[in-house]
């Protein structure tokens, strides 16, 4: 049994399980509140409860007092749903954040390209109406005989909104990914929701732009960078997409054309595990390792967008705050699973990172 | 939606608040705020500050308000119930003799020390979290006076506690902490106070006492614990905010405040080696070892923290590995101390039973048989003989953290650790690496330090023998010192327990 829980400011909506507390079901989309002892003594997960029914559970009643419980107060780590609820907690507000209704959509599989040996590029073209979509966000396909949904980042640009690209890497074993590798062809029926996730560009914050992507963690970086570049965007714009090898690049052509046309785009492939003798004239190394040379280990005033594998993730952060850029001008998007959420023990230093 | 837009709580908040302080015109701003400049921090941009909380002083009230209200009345119904008579032994009264002299004075250093530091901090928003924390700091050692106040109707040696603790040998261990904290910088004293203690070693400290006192009985003590730590969410958010800012801010800051780390986590390690002692043999129902207290709060919590600060290039503090190898001997170490100089402390000690010793056996099976259970054992013998065995010497103080020299090479639990320096003609002593390296980095400072035994030897603590001495720290010998076999608090509590025990009848 799940209800629905609506959080505002970002006007978000998440399932929460019957014995869930609030905190845990936002931690684990994503959604960083304000927290510290976890067990409803300190009151550092303060929230108030705009709509629906709570269950304080083990809140202290010095944590939180009689007035507040009165004025609809809650403690995050201890409340849990007894129906749908919609709260404000204390979040940071984006002004860039555009708040989109998610749908469903019934598509039909446009084209089909093999990118590489083992990504294929996916054009599904929606059928009841065009999507409303914000560079960086994904959306959740739906595939027959498959159970569960998988996410995917969109690669096109907002404005090409009557369809969306899928860029996907083909999991070892993946059952999802198989399907789509092994059994879906052009003209087949796919459905899917969107479009979800907090991965956008703060257009409003100016300056110069660094994305690191890795793999097919570029989808999102590509539809960000031709929605800027499209609106005129005028600051220094520069993508840095890592690989293993020539083999696995794609998007070479167009991304070279498109730093053609526009000055204050570079575009920096770069390849880790190349072989040396291959002539490969381009950056080698690690996405972190190119980036830490092209701008000689100082990030400072950069905002720096990172889409790829948690490891890669993790290498990058280091660099970055190494090169003096720190939380709030690096953006990113975890995607957090029940096990990941479990691994380890961290301290609440970071909200996102 | 409607038009116009409602804001966040953050920008509510700083509709509110920013724009409060100016920049001064009648004086130069570095006049104004002359004390934060000295410790080579560099700040470039103050309002890159993020409030970790947002609260205003009128709500601040009205929710302090409330929190005395609960506490003050489970005070009055603890007091009315007789509650002292119901805690599991009279032993466990030592335990808040040690919190009201060796803490709960913290509190009010700590009060003073962020009081000196909101003054001098030239940043709003840290202005107005330090003033927080301050005014949170005296209402703790307020309650916590109430609180224990109760108990002092019935049990020895906490009368004197302000008195005592500016007086006695062993207290000058926390006081000299505070001290030191009090006297640094006003960076220092947040990364000191509001980063090291409040942040990474305040589990240590509290939740030791908390749960102690639920499981012993002392449901008291546990309000007025529940009640501060209320407060703690504010005072652990603001140490995590302040060496974010002070690491963001300049890369110069980052050896500066890695030193800062360094030398307050081994002072807080050693001060909290009386915890250790409280937590292994104080409580006469235990709640679990120093060791496995360490463990969860420090090993793990800790590693996780400086995992994430690794990502400033901050390093896990030096000591840090020695202070977990010794949490296998501390407390041993520590209740050996006080049993052999229990004639010269403020509160009772005992020979642990042998049920006692087969849980320390069990909680330390790498150390307890093989160093100290022998000890006990023939400490036990000597008692039985009629010959307890009572330490006569003056002890040779630790120049930094003013402990005895009592703790043992790391890595050799036979051998006393001793450490020395050179300094203007003089020899100065440690108990360890860490705290040598503090005083070779400020000796100027150490120097000055008010050493409780050569205070003594100087003939400034009331004279020269040791009843002239606890008769200047107002100790009465035979009721607020040695062991708790045969002492006032002993009958005391047999006499309720057979006035129990007759009732029942």
């Amino acid at each position: 049994m799940t209800h629905q829980l609506v959080i505002e400011p970002l006007g978000e909506r998440i399932e929460v399980a019957e014995d869930q507390t609030i905190l845990d079901a936002c931690l684990r989309q994503g959604i960083y509140l304000p927290y510290a002892c976890g067990h409803g003594l300190c009151g550092t997960c303060k929230i108030t409860v705009l709509d629906g029914e709570i269950d304080h559970a083990d809140a202290s009643s010095f944590a939180l007092m009689d007035f507040e419980r009165a004025e609809g107060r809650a403690l995050a780590c201890t409340a849990k749903l007894k129906g749908d609820c919609e709260i404000e907690a204390d979040i940071e507000e984006e002004p860039d954040q555009r708040r989109i209704p998610i749908r469903d959509f019934s598509t039909k599989v446009e084209t089909i390209t093999p990118l590489t040996g083992d990504v294929k590029g996916l054009r599904l073209r929606l059928e009841n109406g065009p999507m409303d979509f914000q560079a960086g966000q994904y959306v959740n396909i739906t595939l027959p005989g498959i159970e569960g949904t998988r996410a995917f980042s969109i690669a096109n640009a907002p404005s090409d909104n009557g369809a969306v690209e899928l860029q996907i890497r083909r999991v070892p074993n993946g059952k999802g990914t198989g399907y789509i590798f092994d059994v879906l062809k052009e003209g087949d029926s796919i459905k899917l929701s969107g479009p979800y996730g907090r991965f956008f560009v703060r257009k409003s914050r100016g300056g110069p732009l660094l994305f690191l992507g890795g793999g097919t963690g570029v989808s999102s970086p590509r539809s960000m960078i031709l929605d800027l570049l499209a609106e005129g965007y005028d600051q220094p714009i520069t993508l840095i997409h890592g690989v293993r090898t020539q083999a696995d690049l794609y998007g070479v052509e167009e991304f070279t054309a498109l730093a053609a046309r526009h000055a204050n785009f570079r575009y920096v492939p770069a390849l880790s595990s190349e072989p040396a003798e291959s002539g490969w004239p381009g950056a080698r190394g690690f996405v972190h390792e190119v980036a830490e040379t092209l701008y000689g280990g100082n990030f400072e005033g950069l905002t720096a967008y990172l889409c790829g594998p948690p490891v890669m993730i993790e290498a990058c952060v280091n660099s970055l705050m190494r090169g003096r850029l720190f939380e709030k001008h690096i953006i990113t998007e975890r995607f957090l699973t029940a096990a990941d959420a479990e691994k380890k023990s961290r301290s609440p230093l970071f909200k996102n990172l | 939606m409607s038009g116009t837009k409602k804001l966040g709580l953050r920008q509510r908040y700083e509709h509110m608040t920013r724009g409060l302080d100016w920049e001064t015109t009648y004086q130069p701003m570095d006049k104004v705020f002359p004390y934060d400049q000295f410790e080579g921090i560099k700040i470039k941009d103050w309002s890159a500050w993020e409030d970790p909380f947002r609260l205003t002083m009128d709500a601040y009230w009205k929710f302090q308000a409330e929190k005395e209200r609960k506490l003050y009345a489970v005070l009055d119904s603890f007091a009315q119930n007789n509650g002292q008579t119901g805690i599991s032994d009279a032993r466990y009264a030592n335990v808040l003799k040690l919190f009201l002299t060796g803490v709960s004075p913290l509190e009010y250093a700590a009060h003073r020390g962020f009081a000196f530091t909101g003054r001098h901090l030239r940043g709003s928003g840290t202005r107005v979290a330090c003033q927080m924390q301050s005014i949170d700091e005296l209402r703790h050692v307020q309650t916590q006076i109430h609180t224990i106040s109760h108990f002092n109707k019935y049990f020895d040696g906490l009368s004197e506690f302000p008195h005592m603790h500016d007086r006695v040998w062993y207290l000058s261990v926390p006081k000299s902490f505070f001290d030191d904290a009090r006297t640094a910088g006003p960076f220092e004293f947040m990364i000191a106070v509001g980063f090291s203690f409040e942040y990474v070693l305040t589990n240590l400290l509290f939740v030791p006492f908390m749960s102690g006192a639920a499981y012993n009985g002392d449901m008291s003590t546990v309000t007025f614990g529940f009640s501060a730590q209320s407060d703690e969410s504010r005072h652990m958010t603001l140490g995590i905010e302040v060496i974010k800012f002070l690491l963001e801010q300049h890369p110069d800051n980052l050896p500066i405040v890695q030193k800062w780390v360094d030398k307050w986590f081994w002072r807080g390690h050693r001060l909290l080696g009386i915890v250790a002692m409280m937590m292994d043999y104080m409580l006469p129902k235990k709640v679990m070892s120093w060791k496995e207290a360490w463990d969860i709060y420090f090993t793990e919590a800790g590693g996780a923290l400086f995992q994430d600060l690794a990502r400033y290039g901050l390093k896990m503090p030096k000591g840090a590995e020695i202070a977990t190898a010794e949490a296998e001997h501390i407390s041993h170490q520590n209740w050996c101390t006080f049993y052999q100089y229990t004639h010269a402390a403020p509160f009772h000690t005992w020979m642990p039973d042998n049920e006692h010793l087969d849980w320390l056996s069990e909680k330390y099976p790498n150390t307890f048989d093989k160093y100290y259970r022998p000890r006990w054992e023939q400490w036990a013998k000597m008692d039985k003989e009629g010959k307890r065995f009572y330490n006569g010497a003056l002890v040779q103080l630790c120049q930094t953290c003013q402990i005895p020299m009592v703790y043992t090479e790391p890595g050799d639990p036979n051998t006393i650790c001793f450490r020395e320096t050179q300094h203007g003609g003089q020899r100065y002593h440690f108990c360890s690496d860490g705290c040598k390296d503090i005083f070779d980095n400020e000796p100027e400072k150490y120097i000055q330090a008010w050493m409780p035994v050569q205070q003594i030897f100087q003939g400034n603590c009331g004279g020269p023998t040791v009843p002239d001495v606890l008769n200047w720290y107002n100790l009465k010998f035979g009721v607020d010192n040695m062991d708790y076999a045969g002492s006032p608090d002993e009958a005391l509590w047999n006499e309720w327990h057979a006035d129990k025990v007759k009732a029942a009848s």
